[in-house]
Parts: structure tokens; C-alpha cells; sequence
């Protein structure tokens, strides 16, 4: 991997690179995900998936939006594909990422146990937990990490999970369809001081704060930019800068799907970050890079589990 | 130096704050977004250099967001907990 970095410090105003131009979450409008939720019910994960194989087929051949969505990554991680080739990766792209919102909404309307969960690093995880300086879990839009978020109960305290619903969402989380209280406290990126006081807080008590390192959330303009595939993107640091200030370890984790009604999760790195002086984004490089070092080989493993429908590398 | 001159001279030398000087810094001048242009990450910043320097944890939420506004608010707040 190349390791030239740019800087881009205190971004005003909306930038190609920002949340707002995140909308993976929404691909498919909210009947459709009605629909899939009836067939959840009536029929299980199965019947689901079957009409899944026909709706994707549907996108991928007739929705230009749904291919152009696909497009940037998929151009990055197979630079010698030909058309025909992207198409058929568009297709399983869309696939998975469909069976990952499923298995989302079976686990709110059947339970937890409709999937196997495999972790891998439960006693690092505990080691680090008794560290006491809290926990940044930080995951990326990989897998399925709600289904893996269920498998975190063993650490025994409470998680928080910095995350916000973007304007048009449709697809709901797996605790409304089960009806019940939502297993880990929601901080609001878009609230006061972007939400690090509350980070900063549930750290300080020794708590788990989930982020995911992938993408700009709300009003953090704070991003530095280092080599993917190839090419320049730009991700937080702030997650960074408050493990700095805390001692909080940065636990890079992913999740896969690895078969029908299994997932594991993984953990990928372990970020320290030494007090520093100051907040330049240059400071912060290295640890980004790590973070894309670390995507970087799970797309390469399993670039169909990496649901990136957004171009990165835009300038 | 009382806690209002340390804090602004700290939040200055700490906080890398170019083109202004502690005595340009207004007692009730917004610390954050307008006023003194703070952001998020100088927030993280602000609440390691209050427990350096002074001795006191911002810990939670409910304790940053009043005591964060301004100077006036900040000192009070540290001065509250110092006893």
C-alpha cells in the first residue's frame, strides 16, 4: 500500500466525503422492505432469500441508480473486470448486502438464536475491557455488525454506539422488530459537540463506545486522508483523538457472514494511541492507516461483504 | 493568576489557538461553534487540559455542556469543584 497521506483539516460546509452521501442503508424503498418483513413471518429467512434472488437480479439488470451505486468500489477492487464481470459482481454485492438486511430483521422477528455467532478474541476483548480505560470498538460497513453486536453481552457493560438515522431510512434495526428497548445507548453525532463529551463520558466509566471507522458522521468534519485500493479516501480521526485523550484502545473489529445462518466477528488490530499535543490530522495518519490497511484486506477476502455503495475516492 | 487569566492562557498555549491572545479572549465570549470557533475535537482537548491543568474531571454530559459555554462558566465550573 502506498502510504502518501493528504490533509483535510476542518472541512466547512458538506464535502463529497461527508454521511450525507451515505444512503446504503436505504437501497430499496420502505414497501419493499414491508414486503420482506411479511415474508420473514410467514415463511423464515429461506422464503425471503428466495425473492431475494429475483429483486436483486431486478436491480442489478434495471436499475442504473443501483449499478452506478455499485460502481466505485467495485471498479477499485477489481480494476481488470470487464462488463460483464462488474455486472455479475454488482449482482452478488447486491445479494449479500440484501441477505445481511434480512438476517437483520430475523433477528429482531425470530430472536438471537436464529443465528449462530462465532467471536473470535473474547479473551483479548476481556483483557482490554479490564484495562479499564473503556473500549472504541470500531467497525466499518462490513458484514453485519447489529448481528454481531448481539454476541457482545459477555463483556458485561454497557455499550454505546455513535450512529444516526439519515434522513429517508427505511430499514429498521433489529430491536424494533423484536419491540424491544434498543440494547445499546444511541449517541447522536449531529447532538452537542458532535458527541464526544458523551463518548468521552462513557469511557471514562470504562464503557464500550462502538464507531465505525469508515465514514464522516454528522457535523465531524475532521478527516485525514490515506491510501484504499488503490487510491485516496478520507476517514475520521476523531475516534483517534478521544483514544488519545482517554487511553481507551482502538479495537478494529469486522464481521462476515459465513454461512446461511452464521456470522462471526473478528478482531483485526489493536490500536493504541499515545497522549499527543495538539489535533493535526497528520498526527492521526498513521492510525487511519492501519484502520484502511486492515479494510483493505477484508475486501480482499471477502469483497462481497464490504457494502460500499458510495465513492470514497471522490475529490 | 486567578483561574479565568490561567484558563484563557492554557486554552491558547494548549490548544494551538493562532491569531488570538489570552487577553483578546472576552470573559463570556461562546467557546464553541461562533465566538472562539472551537469544534469537537477541541472539546476532547479542552476537557484533558482542565484535568491537567486544575485538577478537575469534566466526567459525563450533563457536567460538559453548561461548564463548556464560556470562560465565565468554566471557571466557576473548576473553581465549584476545587472547592
Amino acid at each position: 500500500m502506498h502510504t502518501q497521506e493528504q490533509t483535510s483539516q476542518r472541512q466547512e460546509g458538506s464535502t463529497p466525503r461527508s454521511g450525507a452521501n451515505w444512503n446504503d442503508r436505504s437501497l430499496g424503498k420502505s414497501w419493499q422492505h414491508q414486503f420482506f418483513y411479511v415474508a420473514i413471518r410467514l415463511g423464515g429467512r429461506r422464503l425471503a432469500y428466495f425473492f431475494l434472488y429475483f429483486i436483486a437480479l431486478y436491480y442489478v439488470l434495471c436499475s442504473r441508480g443501483a449499478r452506478q451505486r455499485c460502481s466505485p468500489y467495485l471498479r477499485r477492487r477489481f480494476p481488470h473486470a470487464g462488463r460483464f464481470h462488474r455486472l455479475w459482481y454488482s449482482y452478488k454485492l447486491i445479494l449479500n448486502f440484501g441477505k445481511v438486511l434480512i438476517d437483520r430483521a430475523v433477528v429482531g422477528i425470530m430472536g438471537p438464536d436464529a443465528f449462530h455467532v462465532t467471536l473470535y478474541g473474547r479473551e483479548q476483548l476481556l483483557a482490554l475491557r479490564d484495562e479499564g480505560h473503556g473500549l472504541i470498538m470500531m467497525g466499518a460497513h462490513v458484514g453485519c455488525w447489529q448481528v454481531a453486536m448481539s454476541a457482545l453481552d459477555f463483556m458485561q457493560c454497557p455499550v454505546n454506539m455513535l450512529m444516526r438515522r439519515e434522513d429517508g431510512d427505511v430499514d429498521r434495526h433489529y430491536y424494533e422488530h423484536a419491540g424491544i428497548e434498543c440494547p445499546y445507548r444511541v449517541i447522536d453525532p449531529t447532538e452537542y459537540l458532535g458527541g464526544t463529551l458523551q463518548m468521552l463520558g462513557a469511557l471514562k466509566q470504562g464503557e464500550v463506545v462502538c464507531v465505525m471507522g469508515d465514514r464522516m458522521l454528522g457535523s465531524d468534519r475532521s478527516s485525514v486522508g490515506v491510501e484504499f485500493l488503490g487510491g485516496s479516501v478520507e476517514l475520521p480521526y476523531s475516534a483517534y483523538k478521544i483514544a488519545a485523550a482517554t487511553g481507551a484502545p482502538v479495537v478494529v473489529f469486522f464481521t462476515r457472514k459465513d454461512g446461511p445462518a452464521s456470522y462471526s466477528l473478528h478482531v483485526a488490530d489493536v490500536i493504541r494511541v499515545p497522549q499527543v499535543k495538539g489535533r493535526e490530522a497528520q498526527t492521526f495518519a498513521p492510525y487511519a492507516r492501519r484502520f484502511s490497511e486492515a479494510l483493505e484486506q477484508y475486501s480482499t477476502e471477502h469483497p462481497f461483504q464490504f457494502f460500499n455503495f458510495f465513492d470514497m475516492w471522490r475529490t | 493568576m486567578d483561574t479565568k487569566a490561567k484558563l484563557k492562557q492554557v486554552l491558547v498555549e494548549e490548544l494551538n489557538l493562532e491569531d488570538v491572545t489570552p487577553d483578546e479572549i472576552e470573559d463570556d465570549e461562546i467557546l464553541f461553534g461562533e465566538g472562539l470557533g472551537l469544534d469537537s475535537l477541541d472539546a476532547v482537548e479542552l476537557v484533558v487540559v482542565v484535568q491537567k491543568h486544575f485538577g478537575v474531571e469534566i466526567k459525563d454530559m450533563d457536567e460538559g455542556r453548561p461548564a463548556l459555554q464560556s470562560i465565565n462558566t468554566l471557571a466557576a465550573f473548576i473553581e465549584e469543584k476545587q472547592g
